[in-house]
């Protein structure tokens, strides 16, 4: 009688063995509790760059339409900044606006030029005053007329804490010095120089007077002054001590005394 | 010919994986919209999968849990970069055993195994111990317990690269095609490193093979 033939195991039944390796139930109770407990620590503690990755990922999902509409807001940013230049910043009306005049004198080109109701308040008032005709100020600031006639009138510039302390210095300044604060509103030192009224020239020949110079005159005869007496016993000294000098070595000759000199 | 394709083919040629892609798919959506509890429906569903590579590739019940449990929350972490051109499941696969071989390397000196029972309620592993022994009881319980250890020797023998490819191919039944895709690497490689492992296996579990 035969016995029924055992199957012949191979390698891969063998291998097969092992996908029967399978935990228990509790296994995965423990497993569920944990995963979760983990995947909630991951959504609390999520880093700051993960809702930046996200947005990378949107724009690599929609890479083509994102790319064509920056493309094209950029064409149109060009567009508009080549169309309308910014207002050029003279420098020439910064520095008359900086500086506003207080006199009625003929004002620099560019504030008769620009309209009263695009400068400030003083300098508006100072237009409206002294209206000045074009000839005079031609003459006048002829250094100046750098400006174009036309040049559009600039923005005012925004109030910040340093130009507030600059203008508070500069009326400080006018306060205390007014003359020398018109300095700072000509161009060139010999127009201030012209403008600045000067103090009459005093000369020390004119200011002297006849009668004092006299009396010093007479004085100074009269009286030994503290010059000549100082002089006058320098004088007598010395020829004291020539005299001593003399009746020693008279001595010396005589051959009392030898070799005693002062 | 790059690695999407590949899956694309693989996929193509086998309908089952395509629906069960294309369901995992709708899935994934949904957890990208903010439904953070349809993730829970991925986890119930590849789980014992993930937990079994990771498994069979370290022998440890414990690293296998949480080797497994990590690669589940990196790809929730990371979810919202798939971006379906590959499946889900290739996609966390290639998640668990990137880890796992990480944890591999980290650790190669230091190996504890703890081995989970062989349920011989399965019929392909009662089939094949019946064909090994005759013993019943006791005696039968310690030689299928000797047969583990065995196996899980020869396996630990191989490198790590040749035990991840014995796993997905003899254990968890993937394709060649599909393991070339989890490993990064050429469907050539892929059968030689199978055809390599096979060798050293068999030289090591030949006691037990029956000529």
């Amino acid at each position: 009688m035969n016995l029924p033939e055992k199957p012949k195991v191979t390698l891969e039944d063998l291998l097969r063995l092992k996908r029967a390796e399978r935990p228990a139930a509790d296994f995965w109770v423990k497993f569920d509790a944990e995963i979760r407990a983990k995947q909630l620590s991951a959504i609390m503690s999520r880093p700051w760059w993960h809702s930046l990755s996200r947005g990378f990922a949107f724009l690599g999902r929609h890479q083509l339409p994102i790319g064509a509409a920056a493309a094209l807001a950029l064409a149109w940013v060009g567009v508009q900044y080549v169309a309308v230049p910014a207002a050029p910043q003279h420098p020439l009306r910064v520095a008359a606006r900086a500086v506003p005049t207080r006199t009625a004198r003929p004002a620099p080109a560019a504030l008769a030029v620009a309209k009263p109701s695009e400068l400030p308040v003083e300098e508006a008032s100072v237009a409206r005053v002294a209206p000045a005709p074009k000839a005079i100020v031609a003459a006048t600031a002829s250094h100046l007329v750098s400006a174009p006639a036309d040049l559009p009138a600039a923005a005012p510039a925004p109030r910040s804490p340093f130009s507030d302390g600059i203008a508070v210095t500069l009326a400080d300044y006018r306060t205390s010095a007014p003359v020398n604060a018109r300095a700072a509103s000509f161009g060139t030192d010999s127009e201030f120089e012209m403008s600045a009224p000067r103090p009459p020239v005093a000369d020390p020949l004119a200011q002297m007077d006849p009668a004092q110079e006299r009396r010093s005159r007479l004085l100074d005869s009269g009286l030994p002054s503290s010059r000549t007496l100082v002089s006058d016993w320098i004088r007598t000294r010395a020829s004291s001590d020539d005299r001593m000098y003399e009746s020693m070595d008279h001595a010396s000759s005589d051959h009392l005394l030898t070799g005693i000199r002062f | 010919m790059n690695a999407s394709k590949t899956l694309e083919k693989t996929l193509v040629a086998s309908p089952e994986r395509k629906l069960e892609a294309d369901a995992d798919l709708a899935v994934v959506r949904r957890v990208q919209a903010g439904d953070v509890a349809a993730f829970d429906r991925l986890i119930s569903k590849y789980r014992e999968r993930v937990v079994g590579i990771v498994y069979n590739m370290t022998s440890n019940r414990e690293d296998a849990a949480d080797l497994a449990q990590d690669a589940f929350i990196k790809a929730f972490q990371s979810i919202h970069r798939f971006q379906g051109q590959a499946s889900f499941f290739t996609w966390l696969y290639r998640i668990a055993i990137n880890s796992t071989l990480s944890h591999l390397r980290k650790n190669r000196l230091r190996a504890f195994f703890s081995l989970e029972a062989i349920r011989e309620d399965d019929p392909v592993s009662k089939e094949v111990v019946d064909a090994l022994t005759d013993r019943t009881g006791v005696g039968r319980d310690a030689f299928v317990r000797e047969l583990q250890e065995k196996l899980n020797d020869a396996m630990q023998k191989l490198s790590i690269n040749h035990r991840t490819v014995v796993t997905l191919f003899e254990i968890d039944g993937l394709s060649h095609q599909e393991i070339a895709e989890v490993m990064s690497c050429s469907v050539g490689t892929v059968r030689s490193r199978l055809h390599y492992a096979k060798q050293l296996l068999q030289a090591e579990l030949q006691p037990y093979l029956p000529k």
